[in-house]
């Protein structure tokens, strides 16, 4: 009776061990495609433009020294879906002397609200929390962190375009 | 460690009622005849989990649950797996359902005081088939949408109330959003609830009752062997879970994860079939024929149903004995030897059907392409949207309207015409060649005699022909030059006209043969003089319009192995130009600056 006893003892406290290794192997193996599924986000874009460089306009159509705000519409992957002409934001256009080109976000480097062009002070500001910013977009006064964000730009045959990614 | 541990177990007593909750004495000792309940519950967890991360990615609506689905399927590391075993689950656990509920009525287990047991158990079967039923089409695919359309249909045809029933369940007269979401709910929502609901019933009542040991195991047995469930009992039942997830996955692996058919296309002819475990239903639909159909649909399911709600109140012997209750196995084995032959009748006679194993060969084509096109994007109209700018797809259905009379493809089709098998391949080239008149080219009306020459100078010749398309993927320059010379140095140029397209002799004009500006010259006209002129036999297409006729030679090019479509051409360039390898024109609207 004693003997069984023991024996009945040191086989449940194998059947412990073995019923947690098991359970966890396979409880690991069930969470494991699972986590990798819920993460996809993660390693994958779910949600972009599928375009690198977005025609704007023709460089002849911005006016030197005058900032100019331009609604950028491209196709836009979303999941599963494929948007056609759908509007990504806008951006405003400066043309410098040199004709080169200054493209920043309408949206403030602070919390995001819209920026206008001031043109009786000749200066950007953010109707929120009344940051201020030059026509090169550097931070002037206010509570704006940085300068303004600004886009890669290329100008080909006289076309320009715009390399547009969401910033805030 | 052991200091918070008793801190929690103080204010919360969690550890007690873990205790409670999970331990129990197992009269008669652990056995392995007890693991299918608790395997069940396992799979309904694994159920649970992977139903709640696929609804992390699902979209329930009529116009983007395939994309949807299809992301999850093809677009994340993971999706097919994890749906796979979403899937195959649903049949595992009807499979593991029908075994426990077979063992507890081998056992007797459902003889008083245990008949609310038995019924309780009947009803999470009928949920089963219901999470079975509502699942199928989620996925709004094919196969999902005719198969629910047979069971709604269905639904319509029990007297009186039918109508309503059916309606209340697709959401209005017919499929649509509605029928989707409600659906959904059903599925994610009121079916699990329930299902908790009486899996909390079933297991409470268990509780109470204790296991029911085979029938010969003596009294004395089961009142002195006791073992606790904790760990005697949950090892068997684990070791169980963790052969069964193995074979489980390893099924899913094996099937490369579940299928997704082609979007939802209510035009369409589609074979319905249901999930495996329902074809007994679908096969008995095809004796009840005209009146007999609610036979069929309702009075032989209603009263099999309420046969097992009222098996314990019928069978009121004591003893457990089989042979102690020889009519009630013989009512319930019957009826099962009865689904089993009726499934394996469904099955067999799909297998053997030459139209269903054609029609089958047609969707899964259908599937391929649907899928290669949708990883383009789904445009925000629907999954069946995709093939709306699919010009083969397009051709396709020109073909088969305009031509396939006479042109027989792949063994449909019309004879008059030669075969478009292959067509416009090296193998359907250098045969025409080699056997103008002969069954599957021009037949009688034939007039070109057979080239005679060894087959290998055929293949050279027809590498010159087809290589001025330019839409070859390959070229052999070898072949080429060998064939060049020997189409310009034999007879061929002394009826057919080839280097200027316009020219005219008594064949056809071979400059640019079989590529899309001399397929779309000659289909559009066919009588011109520099094809058959007034030789020819076939209409002339040319109130197709010009988008109808590039698809309807897309098509054409896609019969050969040896083309590239232009649609392929483009995407190839694509891939190269865009980090996203993605085919979408760019829209461009400039909006004047309000400031």
């Amino acid at each position: 009776m004693e003997d069984s006893k023991t024996e009945n003892t040191s086989r449940r406290r194998f059947l412990k061990i073995a019923s947690h290794a098991i359970g966890g192997t396979l409880a690991a193996g069930v969470v494991a495609p699972v986590v990798g599924l819920a993460v996809h986000p993660w390693l994958k874009d779910t949600v972009y433009g599928t375009e690198d460089f977005i025609n704007v306009g023709k460089l002849d159509d911005f006016p030197v020294g005058i900032p100019k705000k331009m609604t950028i519409t491209s196709s836009k992957m979303d999941a599963w879906n494929l948007f056609e002409g759908l509007v990504m934001g806008s951006v405003w256009v400066v043309r410098k002397e040199d004709n080169s080109l200054n493209v920043f976000s309408t949206n403030c480097p602070h919390l995001g609200c819209g920026i206008n062009w001031g043109e009786d002070v000749k200066q950007f500001l953010c109707p929120c929390h009344e940051g201020v910013f030059d026509i090169n977009g550097r931070r002037i006064s206010g509570p704006a962190p940085r300068d303004m964000y600004s886009f890669e730009t290329k100008v080909e045959n006289n076309t320009v375009l715009i390399s547009y990614k969401r910033v805030i | 460690m052991s200091t918070i541990r008793e801190w929690f177990e103080d204010r919360t007593g969690i550890k007690t009622l873990l205790k409670f909750a999970l331990d129990e004495p197992v009269h008669g000792g652990a056995k392995w005849s007890y693991i299918f309940g608790s395997g069940l519950v396992f799979l309904f967890i694994l159920q649970a989990v992977t139903g709640i991360v696929m609804a992390a990615y699902y979209s329930p609506s009529s116009t983007a649950a395939w994309g949807s689905v299809y992301y999850i399927q093809h677009k994340t590391s993971f999706g097919w797996f994890v749906r796979g075993l979403h899937h195959f689950g649903s049949s595992a656990m009807m499979i593991l359902a029908l075994v426990h509920m077979f063992q507890v009525f081998i056992f007797g287990a459902y003889k008083k005081p245990r008949e609310l047991n038995w019924i309780s158990g009947v009803i999470l079967l009928l949920f089963l088939a219901g999470f079975g039923l509502t699942g199928y089409l989620l996925p709004w695919d094919q196969k999902g949408y005719w198969a629910t359309q047979v069971a709604t249909n269905i639904m319509g045809t029990i007297p009186v109330i039918g109508k309503y029933i059916k309606i209340i369940h697709q959401g209005g007269a017919d499929y649509g959003n509605f029928t989707i979401t409600r659906f959904y709910t059903l599925h994610v929502f009121l079916l699990p609830l329930s299902l908790v609901f009486f899996l909390f019933i079933h297991i409470a009542l268990f509780r109470k009752h204790g296991v029911t040991p085979y029938w010969k195991m003596s009294e004395e047995i089961v009142k002195n062997r006791v073992d606790p469930f904790w760990p005697d009992q949950v090892y068997k039942d684990v070791v169980f879970a963790i052969g069964m997830y193995a074979a489980l996955a390893g099924w899913v692996f094996w099937n490369k994860g579940a299928e997704l058919n082609s979007p939802a296309d209510p035009a369409s002819n589609y074979l319905a079939r249901p999930e495996w475990y329902f074809l007994f239903l679908f096969q008995l639909l095809k004796y009840c024929q005209g009146n007999l159909l609610i036979v069929g649909t309702v009075i032989i399911p209603a009263l099999s149903v309420i046969f097992l709600f009222v098996l314990p109140f019928i069978d009121r012997n004591a003893s457990r004995y089989p042979a102690k209750r020889i009519p009630f196995f013989g009512a319930v084995f019957s009826g099962l030897a009865g689904v089993i032959a009726l499934t394996a009748l469904a099955i067999h006679h799909d297998r053997h059907d030459i139209h269903i194993i054609h029609q089958q060969e047609v969707a899964e084509k259908q599937t391929a392409r649907a899928i290669r096109l949708a990883a383009r994007g789904i445009p925000p109209q629907g999954g069946l949207s995709i093939f709306l700018n699919d010009p083969v797809f397009l051709g396709e259905k020109i073909f088969k309207e305009s031509c396939n009379g006479c042109h027989m493809v792949r063994g449909e089709g019309g004879e008059t015409a030669p075969d478009f098998t292959n067509f416009g391949s090296r193998e359907w080239v250098s045969g025409l060649l080699k056997d103008p008149k002969g069954k599957k080219y021009f037949k009688e009306s034939g007039a070109m005699p057979p080239v005679k020459q060894p087959d290998e100078s055929l293949l050279d010749m027809t590498e010159f022909l087809l290589s001025q398309s330019g839409d070859l993927s390959s070229t052999n320059t070898d072949r080429l030059e060998r064939g060049k010379e020997l189409v310009f140095k034999g007879n061929c140029v002394i009826c057919h006209p080839i280097g200027d397209k316009d020219a005219k002799k008594v064949a056809p004009n071979l400059t640019g043969y079989l590529s899309v500006e001399w397929l779309k010259a000659f289909i559009k006209n066919p009588s011109d003089p520099k094809f058959y002129g007034a030789r020819n036999k076939m209409p002339g297409f040319d109130k197709l319009s010009e988008r109808e006729l590039d698809a309807l030679i897309q098509y054409l090019l896609s019969l050969s192995k040896d083309r590239v479509l232009v649609s392929e051409r483009e995407e190839g360039n694509k891939k190269r130009k865009y980090v996203f390898g993605q085919t979408a024109p760019r829209t461009i609207k400039a909006f004047k600056s309000k400031t």
